[in-house]
């Protein structure tokens, strides 16, 4: 039975949500969630490629020859990733300074190349769509809350675009910010920490 | 900065795995034996050299030259996906002895981000010619080495019990950590 | 054979709409992505200088030709009159090129100040330049048409301590725009103008 655009959309938020679920595009999950907005503003830029490149192959999946598709679809990825990374430099120049070599990486993250081969190559637009917007938002989150943990534990507090803040310390004022957490190993570990978790949680 | 320093720069302090965080995906998925891991590393230095050299002169003399610079990104990826495929055909035809032992590897280097990502990274940090080479060459000596560590201890891990949660992809994470610890170890020394 | 056909056409007619969507992006916001990289990695040195400006110094800019290179000068407006202007320089450091901010005012012909922009120095040794205002204030009044080196060449400019090499490269910074800058007076002195109204 075919699946409905609503469970096509769903399915990224738990049952397929990359990083902990398929275990897929680890390295920018690792890399960039030193900080929440780090963490959501990659997420939304994986999205935008995700979104672009599902919609793209799906409509093109008739035309595209099977022998050369992996070809065809690094360079429509390949682009997308490269209208991000001038838009994010344009718009949002902190946010691409601090991001750095993670954004034209978007490229080779499994994820996109994974969800171009084992989806929207099959299925037609709308629901490509619906999945590309579910993976990606998923993908989003995940980064989000890894980034929010490790800020908060590493630095005490957490601040998105400087509005949304909360301070640790005015609540447990005894906390004491161990900057481990925002540093390489403590990203492996909070992130294992956190696989354990969704794994005891179950499905 | 000395070739020397960057050769140990490249290879503990900035370790492009523990440190950079780059090429977790292979990192992961074929360090459970070592004689996976030992071919996957073999295979990234056989491909990162070329792939790092053969970028800076198209970026260099080509990109630049023509102010075509917006097109990195495009041009980096196609580069690295034919070279693989390259590779490939020509180990398979003169050496198939290395062939059988790096073949199964080479697809999944195109989406390992630790290829592009020090491609990248020899741009962004205005290396010379020989300066990228060299870090190219010793990034991907890094790589291996933590592959292989890794690949060491993950090999005893499954002769422990760990409790079911934590098993598999979650303990291998932690001790990814343990092992980065002990990289940082080397921060400040260049 | 056919089928070898259509993969080649489709190969290049993706790479080529791929190029050509890529083009139009990049045209699109090249300005745009020039004014971010002047507000946020030279924006902050050129506020020190021109502190107090009536107009935004990165929005009222100007390029002038000199030699092969193209130079941006930002300009400031006090007691409403455009006289001072602000562009960058460069010199050999320890670790690399260091990047120096000069303003001049063009009544007086003496620098209101100098900032560094980027640099690669060495923590807390070269890097002072940029982080310890008072080496970088010794700068401000002097006169443009005297050259300026550190106290060990004969000079007026107190270096900082521990780091020569950084304090003698932003001298020469300095000077090689106090000499653009005499070079380039008349035609800034056209290019003003259109500010000033």
């Amino acid at each position: 039975m075919p699946k409905t655009l609503v469970q096509e959309f769903t399915k990224g938020l738990w049952q397929e949500l990359p990083p902990f679920r398929l275990v897929l595009g680890l390295c920018p999950t690792l890399g960039v969630t030193t900080s929440m907005e780090n963490g959501l503003g990659m997420g939304i830029a994986t999205t935008f490629v995700l979104f672009g490149s599902n919609i793209l192959i799906s409509m093109l999946r008739s035309v595209i020859p099977s022998k050369v598709r992996i070809a065809c679809f690094i360079i429509i990825i390949a682009s997308f990733v490269t209208i991000v990374e001038l838009l994010m430099q344009a718009y949002t120049y902190p946010l691409y300074l601090k991001l750095g070599v993670f954004i034209p990486l978007i490229v080779v993250n499994c994820i996109l190349l994974g969800r171009a081969e084992a989806f929207a190559c099959k299925n037609n637009v709308s629901s490509s769509m619906a999945d590309g917007l579910g993976i990606g938002i998923g993908y989003t989150l995940a980064l989000g809350s890894l980034g929010a943990i490790r800020e908060l534990l590493g630095h005490g507090s957490v601040t998105v675009w400087g509005h949304l803040s909360y301070n640790l310390m005015s609540a447990f004022p005894s906390y004491h910010p161990f900057t481990f957490m925002v540093q390489a190993p403590g990203a492996f570990i909070c992130l294992g920490l956190m696989l354990c978790l969704i794994n005891a949680i179950g499905d | 900065m000395g070739y020397f320093e960057l050769i140990i720069a490249c290879v503990f302090v900035n370790n492009i795995l523990l440190a950079q965080f780059l090429g977790n995906c292979p990192f992961l998925g074929t360090s459970k034996k070592m004689e996976t891991a030992v071919g996957m590393g073999m295979a990234v230095i056989f491909v990162l050299v070329m792939a790092g050299t053969i970028t800076w002169v198209v970026y260099a003399y080509i990109l630049v030259k023509f102010g075509l610079v917006y097109l990195r990104t495009i041009a980096f990826i196609v580069i690295i996906a034919s070279l693989v495929q390259f590779v490939e055909m020509f180990l398979k035809k003169s050496i198939p002895a290395l062939y059988a032992g790096l073949g199964i590897f080479l697809p999944l280097i195109t989406t390992n981000c630790a290829v592009m990502g020090v491609c990248v990274l020899n741009i962004d940090k205005e290396f010379t010619f020989l300066q990228a080479l060299v870090a190219s060459t010793f990034y991907a000596v890094g790589f291996g080495l933590a592959l292989v560590l890794f690949a060491g201890l993950r090999e005893r891990i499954l002769l422990a019990r760990v409790p079911k949660p934590l098993q598999d992809t979650s303990i291998a994470l932690i001790t990814a950590g343990m092992i980065s610890l002990a990289f940082f170890a080397f921060q400040g020394m260049v | 054979m056919n089928e070898m056909v259509k993969m080649v056409v489709v190969l290049t007619v993706l790479s080529a709409a791929a190029g050509g969507v890529l083009a139009a992006v990049n045209k699109g916001t090249a300005s745009q992505i020039k004014d971010q990289q002047l507000r946020f990695v030279k924006g902050p040195a050129i506020e020190t200088i021109l502190a107090g400006s009536s107009i935004n110094p990165i929005e009222n800019r100007f390029e002038i030709k000199e030699g092969d290179a193209e130079k941006s000068i930002f300009v400031g407006k006090f007691d409403g009159k455009a006289n001072t202007i602000a562009f960058e320089e460069f010199g050999k450091g320890f670790g690399g090129d260091i990047g120096v901010m000069v303003g001049v005012n063009m009544d007086t012909d003496k620098l209101v100040g100098t900032a560094v922009t980027v640099h690669s120095e060495t923590p807390g040794m070269g890097a002072r330049a940029k982080d310890d205002p008072s080496f970088v204030s010794q700068f401000k009044g002097l006169p443009v048409a005297n050259p300026v080196s550190v106290t060990k060449d004969g000079g007026q400019i107190t270096a900082i301590s521990g780091a020569t090499i950084t304090s003698r490269a932003v001298c020469a910074a300095v000077d090689k725009a106090m000499q653009a800058y005499q070079k380039m007076k008349p035609e800034l002195q056209q290019e003003i103008k259109k500010v000033g109204k």
